[in-house]
């Protein structure tokens, strides 16, 4: 299991400064492509060695510390497994996705700290999806913390690592075709 | 609602729509299924030291599922006895003690009763309230096979290796790759708008959705197998408490098999020492590897292997999952990702990778079944679905007469070659069977009288 990416002991990016700006944008854009189901366009906002996880959270006592499985995750993802989840969202059969769902994602709280490298940025942000499927069935929300680490090689931000902080232990929506 | 018209139509193979939403054959199904039936708890490896515990439920009943500090396995109905807090609200950990938050009586991780604060002063000491010999009430069986610890909620349950018969042939092939057994990692927990049988029957036989339900999965080049072409060459065993599917591979030899789905050297000479000439025989000469199958009530298997990166490695999962009752219309599904302990590091995480592309709350195959039995449940409530009997009958005649004859099957059971229902008719005999006994009203007692 690779390590947890954290903001601890790096220097914090001010809001006001211009890469902070290039942050917000890359978000905004990323939720965008992915409200809009263009899911090839997202593709592309990935380096290609990107991991993407989500460990399952747990209930335990007295501290969030200790809140999830070290060696489970909803997702545990990198290029190719991530590519075959979008080319399966583009054949005709994926039947959890079609109809598909109508998601909106409100990407807030942001925070971010320098990286190892002058390119990469350390990227904190609350994420709510909400999502509708069919006509009346309810509507789910998935609320959850990520932390990204973000990396400019040459053609703009791209997303190098994220690591998706659920808030619920029992998931209430029936599956994770959705990205986080 | 008349019951035996359900369960004639039931045992005939057509199935009244209602049986996965209505709330009175759910109430029934709560009494006499999973008041009766051995229910999957947790796996031993999950629990391994002396104070590990984990909180699982049997339908609405909490449990504690701990190791002591013996090592003996403990099922704990998890209700304090004074006013029936919860003692135990994690859902993991490692404790010697339950502490009560409401007024702290405390219990070991035995279930002893050891502390009952102010007991002199407020209830006159042994004198009011003895505490030798109390604790939390116990799950009134329990018993574990292959690791797998099971409860009943019926003290005259039939012993458990009965109650599974043949089946532990199957989960041994599925526990025990070598004498080390597996680790349980997870579960995952997801809760999805679909009665609980629904996916216990899937599992259970039906090899006939694979190629039109999971054809996105062929689509991508992740499985070759689910082509329906393939699939039809597959046999459905069905033995004691359960059945299952399998794939039909192409050589007749048993190591050969094994490595054309991903196994390495290492890993076949322990499955060829641990299992069974009938495990041998299965896979090897008569080349059926088995793939999703079910036990009676709600604990399921799958057993798939996909290609896990760009070089088009081939590597196999296991997976355990218990589709765990909230309602008629909900269940709660606990997928775990399983590995025998004793396999190599890259294919444990080959492996897992494996798992969490294809099954639990993202798994590609597991997105699509859940659309459909969310489908199923959502229109069964209806008046329309009371007229409406659902055909289970396939492999059958009209004269009652089978498609195909029974396989030479060199495993335990009975198996049947091709796509059919015999499985999930089976299966929902042996519901028809728990839905027909009578519940009385339960005893009631308090460990304290």
């Amino acid at each position: 299991m690779p390590t947890q990416l954290s903001p601890e002991g790096r220097e914090p990016l001010s809001s006001s400064c211009e890469r902070y700006g290039r942050v917000v944008d890359f978000l905004y854009r990323e939720a965008e492509l992915l409200d809009d189901r263009r899911h090839r366009d997202w593709l592309a906002l990935l380096t290609e060695d990107v991991t993407y996880r989500a460990p399952v959270r747990i209930t335990t006592a007295h501290s969030l510390a200790d809140s999830t499985l070290a060696d489970m995750g909803h997702f545990d993802e990198d290029g190719y497994s991530l590519t075959k989840r979008v080319e399966r969202l583009e054949t005709e059969h994926a039947w959890a996705e079609d109809p598909p769902s109508r998601t909106r994602r409100f990407v807030t709280n942001i925070r971010c700290w320098e990286g190892d490298s002058s390119g990469e940025v350390l990227v904190r942000c609350n994420l709510l999806v909400f999502r509708s499927r069919g006509d009346v069935q309810p509507s789910d929300l998935l609320s959850a913390q990520r932390t990204d680490l973000l990396r400019d090689e040459g053609e703009g931000l791209r997303l190098a690592r994220r690591e998706i902080l659920l808030d619920e232990s029992v998931l209430r929506t029936q599956n994770l075709a959705v990205f986080l | 609602m008349n019951l035996q018209s359900v369960i004639d139509d039931v045992r005939r193979g057509m199935i009244p729509a209602k049986i996965y939403s209505d709330p009175e054959i759910f109430a029934l199904e709560r009494r006499r299924v999973f008041g009766h039936a051995w229910l999957f708890m947790a796996h031993e490896s999950e629990i391994r030291d002396p104070g590990d515990y984990v909180v699982r439920r049997i339908v609405d009943d909490s449990f504690i599922v701990c190791r002591d500090e013996t090592g003996e396995v403990r099922v704990l109905f998890n209700m304090c006895l004074h006013r029936g807090m919860q003692v135990c609200r994690s859902e993991i950990g490692n404790t010697s003690h339950f502490r009560c938050p409401y007024h702290a009586w405390t219990y070991k991780n035995t279930g002893d009763l050891v502390g009952v604060p102010f007991h002199q002063d407020a209830y006159g000491g042994d004198d009011g309230l003895e505490r030798e010999g109390v604790g939390l009430l116990p799950a009134p069986r329990v018993a574990t096979y292959a690791g797998l610890i099971f409860a009943s909620l019926d003290a005259d349950a039939p012993d458990l290796v009965d109650y599974l018969g043949d089946f532990r042939f199957y989960l041994d092939f599925y526990l025990q790759q070598s004498q080390g057994g597996p680790e349980f990692r997870g579960p995952q927990r997801f809760r999805i708008k679909a009665n609980w049988k629904i996916g216990a029957e899937n599992f259970a036989g039906d090899s006939y959705h694979t190629p039109h339900t999971h054809a996105s999965i062929v689509d991508i080049d992740l499985f070759s197998a689910p082509k329906a072409g393939k699939r039809k060459e597959g046999a459905l065993f069905f033995a004691g408490a359960g059945g299952g599917t399998t794939y039909k591979l192409p050589a007749k030899d048993f190591r050969e098999n094994l490595l054309h789905i991903g196994y390495p050297d290492e890993m076949i000479d322990r499955m060829e020492s641990t299992w069974s000439p009938g495990h041998r025989a299965m896979i090897g000469e008569a080349g059926f590897m088995p793939s999703a199958a079910t036990a009676l009530p709600n604990l399921s298997f799958v057993h798939n292997w996909p290609i896990v990166n760009r070089e088009g490695l081939v590597v196999p999962f296991v997976s355990v999952r218990l589709w765990q009752p909230v309602s008629a219309t909900e269940t709660e599904v606990l997928s775990w990702f399983v590995v025998d302990r004793e396999a190599p590091e890259w294919y444990k995480a080959a492996s897992y990778k494996a798992y969490i592309m294809c099954f639990g709350t993202s798994g590609m195959f597991e997105q699509d079944d859940v659309e459909n039995w969310t489908s199923i449940t959502a229109v069964s409530k209806g008046l329309m679905a009371d007229r409406l009997n659902l055909h289970s009958r396939m492999g059958l005649r009209r004269d009652g007469t089978t498609v195909s004859d029974p396989l030479d099957w060199p495993a335990p059971g009975r198996a049947y070659k091709g796509f059919g229902e015999y499985n999930q008719r089976d299966l929902l005999a042996l519901w028809c069977d728990l839905m027909s006994t009578s519940d009385g009203e339960p005893t009631r007692s308090s460990m304290l009288d």
